[in-house]
């Protein structure tokens, strides 16, 4: 950090500049909010009129949004299943063992981060065609958990490396046993971290498009694939009343990691979730 | 005293103990993430590129790959190429400015600076690919601004065109470049910028002699991460570009869904995967030739 007093000039100007770039960031998705609740049709903005038509329509029982809503939650369900066991698994490998060929394992569980998902999906569709399992909703959750894993693992892997050793030493040499040291040390203390491997698995399957796109039939397709077709092919408003639920869930998700981090009594480490890291 | 002396090889038998039983239980915890991974990751990317090289009637081909390389499609590889290295360029000088901003503010600003930049990452992307496309719309709030500022020339075409694409591109992978930088940003030793004030040094040398060097790895690697992950990237070209700015990923899409041509999306597959492979070489290269001349320099 640089510690050069600043200039009046560079101050302005930095704080100018900075704020240009995160209206940018944000703006987007305040827009996303803003025209959900407007009368009219498709991409005016600002609305002249608001109402709550398109979430009424999304929300309409039986209707393809209420379908791929359910179908969606229940991938998302089974992907954060299947990601917690081997997150949970791969973490204490990685994390505490002594894991013989430790880089080649950590380097595979990273791969699928970096690999471009395009080639992920097509792979799976080629791993699934064959077998029938196209449109089955086992086969995307199976597909997302490729992504959502690595994820995990990593958020595993810090919070393991968090959890001193010497608690469980000590409960040890008290004469508890490995289960008993499981059950009442690691675990509890391990609860952030599993809660946070949760929500993230959770939405990193809720919100992928790819694989789903690739693995999905015209009867099963998943929020993120009817959301792309929606904005590709018709122009059916009730997308934007969709999306900004989306970003709803996004945030709500977000917060609810912050607030378990916090009562867990880690410091907020901002971004220490994302694939940059093993990078930087 | 016998005690102590046996003590300490008590203690080294069971921590030799612990040891060995650790590796076993480590080997049998990496078995699921590793089947699984296998099966599932591993083996259908062997599928996609012993796909790439068969032949119709079976047998080895690299017809696929000089189908892919010839024509139209050579043409949609290099605007991938273009679309990814200006989106790389562009995030990286965005997010630079943003970074640099970020480290010089108080507590307080930084923190929720970095809420702005990381809470989109997490909202979908199709979902803010959609909130550029109603911004930047010919009656979007992009141009109905520059129109009553009467800027030339608006309203200007920002939609499905290759602008468009790039600003879409650009802020679906800032978050990435500007957590790379911060993260380099923080680590530069303030002293040694102060230092060379001391000794008389102007804003501009000290920017570019003392601060760029020390900041450039994290400046390789954030542009090149973003380069990396943009070449398999597809939403936002898909529903930004116009029919012209198809991308190689949106190519693989349409020759698996509408055309039935497996072996040539294969091949494009097989492609990206070796472009992303070069850039990942390149970035651990970096990271090694770091890595031996810091340990050069701590040994002499």
């Amino acid at each position: 950090m640089m510690e050069l007093p600043p200039t009046r000039a560079g101050h302005i100007g930095r704080g100018l500049s900075a704020t240009a770039i995160l209206l940018f960031l944000a703006m987007p998705i305040v827009i996303i909010l803003v025209t959900s609740f407007g009368a009219d049709g498709i991409g005016t903005f600002p609305p002249q009129e608001y109402s709550t038509r398109w979430y009424e329509q999304m929300a309409a029982p039986g209707g393809n949004w209420a379908t791929s809503i359910a179908l969606s939650s229940l991938i998302a369900s089974l992907t954060t299943v299947f990601s917690l066991i081997l997150g949970v698994t791969a973490a204490m490998a990685l994390a505490r063992g002594r894991l013989p060929l430790h880089a080649a394992v950590y380097g595979l569980v990273l791969a699928p981060m970096l690999i471009p998902q395009v080639v992920i999906a097509l792979g799976l569709f080629l791993f699934f065609e064959p077998a029938g399992m196209l449109g089955s909703p086992l086969a995307i959750a199976l597909g997302h958990t490729v992504l959502a894993a690595p994820i995990a693992v990593l958020i595993m892997i810090s919070t393991l490396k968090g959890i001193d050793e010497r608690l469980e030493d000590a409960a040890a040499s008290m004469g508890a046993s490995r289960m008993t040291i499981a059950r009442r040390i690691t675990f509890p203390l391990a609860t952030p971290g599993l809660i946070a491997a949760a929500v993230f698995s959770f939405i990193t399957s809720f919100d992928e498009f790819f694989i789903a796109q690739f693995l999905s039939t015209p009867d099963t397709r998943t929020l993120p694939v009817l959301v792309f077709n929606a904005l590709q092919f018709d122009v059916d408003p009730t997308v934007t009343a969709v999306s900004a639920v989306l970003i709803a869930l996004a945030i709500l998700a977000l917060a609810l990691v912050a607030l378990v981090r916090k009562l867990g009594g880690h410091r907020n480490q901002q971004g220490g979730f994302l694939p940059t890291e093993p990078l930087a | 005293m016998a005690g102590t002396a046996l003590a300490p090889g008590k203690v080294r038998v069971k921590t030799s103990e612990k040891r060995g039983h650790r590796s076993r239980i480590a080997l049998v915890n990496a078995v699921p993430v590793t089947v699984f991974l296998l099966v599932l990751f591993v083996y259908p990317i062997i599928g996609v590129l012993s796909l790439s090289l068969e032949g119709d009637s079976g047998g080895f081909t690299l017809h696929w790959y000089a189908d892919a390389l010839s024509g139209v499609n050579l043409s949609v590889l290099m605007s991938t190429l273009r679309i990814s290295a200006e989106t790389a360029v562009l995030s990286l000088l965005v997010g630079f400015v943003l970074a640099h901003a970020i480290a010089r503010m108080r507590p307080v600003f930084a923190a929720l600076a970095m809420l702005i930049v990381v809470v989109p990452h997490f909202i979908s992307a199709l979902v803010r690919t959609y909130g550029w496309i109603i911004m930047l719309g010919e009656h979007g709030l992009i141009n109905t601004l520059l129109t009553s500022v009467h800027a030339p020339g608006a309203p200007y075409s920002l939609l499905y065109n290759e602008t468009g694409v790039v600003i879409g591109t650009t802020s679906v992978m800032l978050p990435y470049t500007v957590l790379v930088l911060q993260g380099v940003m923080r680590g530069v030793d303030g002293r040694l910028l102060a230092a060379a004030a001391g000794f008389g040094a102007s804003r501009l040398t000290i920017f570019t002699r003392i601060y760029l060097p020390l900041v450039a790895p994290g400046i390789g690697t954030a542009g090149l991460l973003s380069f990396i992950l943009c070449l398999g990237y597809y939403i936002t070209p898909a529903l930004m570009g116009g029919d012209k700015q198809t991308v190689v990923a949106a190519l693989i899409d349409q020759q698996v869904m509408k055309q039935d041509q497996w072996n040539s999306a294969a091949a494009f597959g097989v492609i990206l995967l070796l472009l992303t492979f070069a850039g990942l070489g390149v970035l651990g290269l970096a990271k090694l030739r770091r890595k031996k001349t810091a340990a050069r320099r701590s040994s002499s």
